[in-house]
């Protein structure tokens, strides 16, 4: 690697797909060992950026170096560094877990005895040991998952980029994963996480960028992305009824930033939670909303993108 | 290396789809079995021939070379009518008319004609070339003889010479030994109709059909994944270039191995016979690569492919042998594969070729090759990156 600069630069990516600017400037850096996340709701452009950074996808403008390797969908050195899992599982489901990784191992360009044991390594990251010799296509989801994420880890890649590894695999299994990814990126690797998930870019990422339509709405750490929002209090309303139509009109109250409504959940940012919380509530009980409960929360990475879109993140 | 793990992966999910294991390991056998109890060995098909009065020498001849092969049995029938009733009823595999007026329309230098019975299914399209041979020797026999006569020798005694002549020519005979108990034993030569066809039909058959893999890794995400490693796209397509190799000549090794050792087919000079499968299987590895890069979902074209493989095999004479296609249809054949591959075999096999005697076929079979896999490369290398 290059010395001390950044891992990964990004700037000014570009992509159109017809009339469609999926990724419209964006740019950002990741440091040896950081872990930075790419927080964006479906159809943001996170996937877009990914290729484009991985030299999967042409750009249409803007440059990647990668340990300051210029990265192009032809250039062979910057791809040494990286190691991907895309967001589809992308496997031989006729090859066992262990041919999987020997196969990527050997376009990773390690052989012998050194990619056997870190086979055997990878296979006990992932929880995937007893079950190595058994073709992919037998597997769970979750466990295609794991394999899916083993074989970018192969060849203690420089830079780790994760496109939501975590769909689809339960919740015991998505810890061990993000335990895994924290231990490597405690070992020095720098990593690159796309998510739709809040609670998993607060817990892993050093910084986070938020992204919607293409562009970066903010970076930052969690700290620095709350405040910036500045002194807001987020009300959680637990209800049922027509909370599409009311979460519309609880925007027009004076002093409310954002609203969303969820699952028999309506969110409410504003910039004072108490002086909002009994004209919200009369305007519920008007709508025909029975009201399960409310709290007054801080603010967490969906009420900054609440804040910044206007819009839920898992809509 | 890395095209060897390319290889090694492409011929590691061949061996691994199940259907394959039926299909390209025990159809083709069970087929040329088929072929060969039907056709060869104890089971030797009566073929039927009614001599037409003054069918003359050339007749004659005729049944006596038909009843010394022991490929048929001959029965003679006093009437054409009787004859095709007992072929029409199944008691004879096939008939052979010989008319009356033969001697007399070839000592006027015409094209004397025999006439050729049998049902459209069974083995009679293989019988066909037995008897097609049998006159062509019976033929030269008698121009031999004929020849004799016009140099003053008695017409039964030239006939005699002639025979005599062919029987004084040295021959060699090679003792063969083998250890061991045979699965099938004393078969030689009985499944050797029809081996020659069933390997081109499967080898091509296999390609194409498996030509759906290299499609399943493209929906897969594998492909583009691929592209992500620091491997070029030249390599990737040279990978997959030799591993559909490696599965096609798979399956055209494994069909001439198995079938030489266990029904002792002949498959003539062995590098002759290596030469024609490297070749051969090279024209179906372009063509799979080629329909691997044309189309976008992988059942259909593996469907396309199994019928593709039988259209071409069908065209190219690998079901029917090509002696029996009309001018016009030996004609298409020569655009198949195929029929340049079973042209060698039978040059190698029947003839006792060796690998000189078969250049031109393969001059062929690499110029197929050449092309189909130069375009295939072109196009894979643009889907390949599109992945
Ligand atoms: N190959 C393509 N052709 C046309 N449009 C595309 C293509 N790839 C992506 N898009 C469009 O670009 C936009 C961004 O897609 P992208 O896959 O980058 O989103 P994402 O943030 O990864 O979403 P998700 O969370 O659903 O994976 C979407 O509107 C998508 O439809
Ligand atoms: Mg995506």
């Amino acid at each position: 690697m290059g010395g001390n600069g950044p891992v990964l630069e990004a700037v000014g990516l570009r992509k159109r797909f017809g009339d469609l600017e999926a990724v419209r400037g964006v740019g950002f850096t990741i440091d040896p060992g950081e872990t930075y996340g790419l927080l964006g709701p479906n159809g943001a452009g996170k996937t877009t950026t990914i290729s484009m950074v991985s030299g999967l996808l042409e750009k249409d403008a803007g440059e990647v170096t990668i340990a300051g390797l210029p990265v192009t969908t032809t250039a062979l050195e910057p791809k040494r560094l990286v190691g991907l899992v895309p967001q589809e599982v992308a496997i031989y489901p006729d090859l066992t877990a262990r041919e999987n990784l020997r196969f990527f191992g050997r376009l990773y360009e390690m052989t012998g005895k050194a990619l056997a044991q870190r086979i055997d390594e990878v296979l006990a990251v992932i929880g995937l040991s007893d079950r190595a010799d058994d073709r992919a296509k037998d597997f769970s989801g979750g466990m295609k998952r794991r394999l899916n994420i083993g074989i970018g880890l192969l060849h203690r890649p420089a830079l780790l980029i994760l496109d939501e590894p975590t769909v689809g695999v339960d919740p015991q299994s998505r810890n061990a994963i993000l335990e895994s990814i924290e231990e490597l990126s405690a070992e020095g690797m720098a990593v690159l996480y796309t998510t739709h998930y809040m609670e998993e870019a607060e817990r892993l990422c050093d910084r986070v960028g938020i992204i919607d339509q293409g562009e970066i709405r903010a970076e930052g750490t969690r700290r620095q992305l709350v405040e910036s929002i500045g002194e807001q209090d987020r009300l959680r309303i637990e209800a049922s009824g027509p909370l599409r139509e009311v979460s519309a009109r609880l925007g027009e109250l004076p002093g409310v930033t954002g609203t969303s409504a969820g699952d028999g959940v309506v969110e409410v940012l504003a910039d004072d939670g108490g002086a909002i919380l009994s004209p919200a509530l009369a305007l519920l009980a008007a709508a025909g909303v029975a009201v399960s409960s409310v709290t007054i929360e801080e603010p967490d990475l969906e009420a900054v993108f609440l804040h910044l879109t206007g819009k839920a993140l898992r809509d | 290396m890395k095209v060897l793990a390319i290889v090694a992966a492409a011929l590691r999910r061949f061996v691994r789809e199940r259907s394959n294991v039926f299909f390209v390991f025990i159809l083709p056998l069970g087929i040329i079995l088929l072929i060969g109890v039907q056709f060869g060995g104890e089971f030797r098909p009566t073929v039927g021939v009614h001599l037409a009065p003054g069918a003359g020498p050339v007749g004659t001849e005729v049944v006596r070379i038909l009843g010394a092969t022991d490929e048929v049995q001959v029965r003679a029938y006093d009437t054409e009518a009787e004859l095709v009733d007992a072929v029409e009823l199944g008691g004879l595999a096939a008939g052979v008319t010989v008319p009356g007026d033969l001697e007399a329309t070839l000592a006027a230098g015409g094209a004397g004609e025999v006439g050729f019975v049998a049902r459209p299914d069974g083995t009679g399209p293989q019988l066909a070339v037995v008897v097609q041979e049998a006159v062509a020797a019976a033929t030269d026999t008698i121009a031999a003889a004929r020849a004799a006569v016009e140099l003053g020798v008695d017409p039964a005694a030239a006939l005699e010479l002639a025979d005599s002549v062919e029987d004084a020519v040295p021959e060699i005979i090679v003792t063969t030994t083998t250890t061991g108990e045979e699965l099938f034993a004393g078969v030689e030569g009985r499944f050797d109709t029809g081996a020659a066809g069933q390997l081109v039909l499967f080898t091509f058959l296999t390609g194409l059909a498996g030509s759906a893999d290299l499609i399943q890794s493209r929906t897969l995400g594998v492909t583009r994944r691929i592209m992500g490693t620091p491997t070029s796209v030249g390599t990737i397509v040279t990978g997959e270039a030799m591993g559909r190799f490696a599965v096609v000549f798979a399956q055209a090794l494994y069909i001439l191995v198995a079938t030489l050792l266990l029904f002792r087919v002949d498959w003539g000079d062995p590098v002759a016979a290596a030469a024609i499968l490297v070749t051969f299987s090279a024209v179906g590895a372009g063509a799979a690569m080629l329909m691997g890069a044309l189309f976008r979902n992988d059942a259909q074209a593996g469907s396309v492919g199994i019928m593709a493989g039988i259209g071409l095999a069908g065209i190219g004479g690998a079901m029917l042998p090509l002696e029996l296609f009309s001018p016009t249809m030996q004609t298409v054949a020569r655009f198949t594969p195929h029929a340049w591959a079973l042209d060698a075999f039978a040059e190698t096999v029947r003839r006792d070729g060796i690998v000189v005697d078969i250049l031109p076929q393969l001059g062929v079979l690499a110029a197929f090759a050449v092309v189909l896999i130069a375009v295939a490369s072109w196009r894979m290398r643009i889907v390949v990156t599109r992945a």
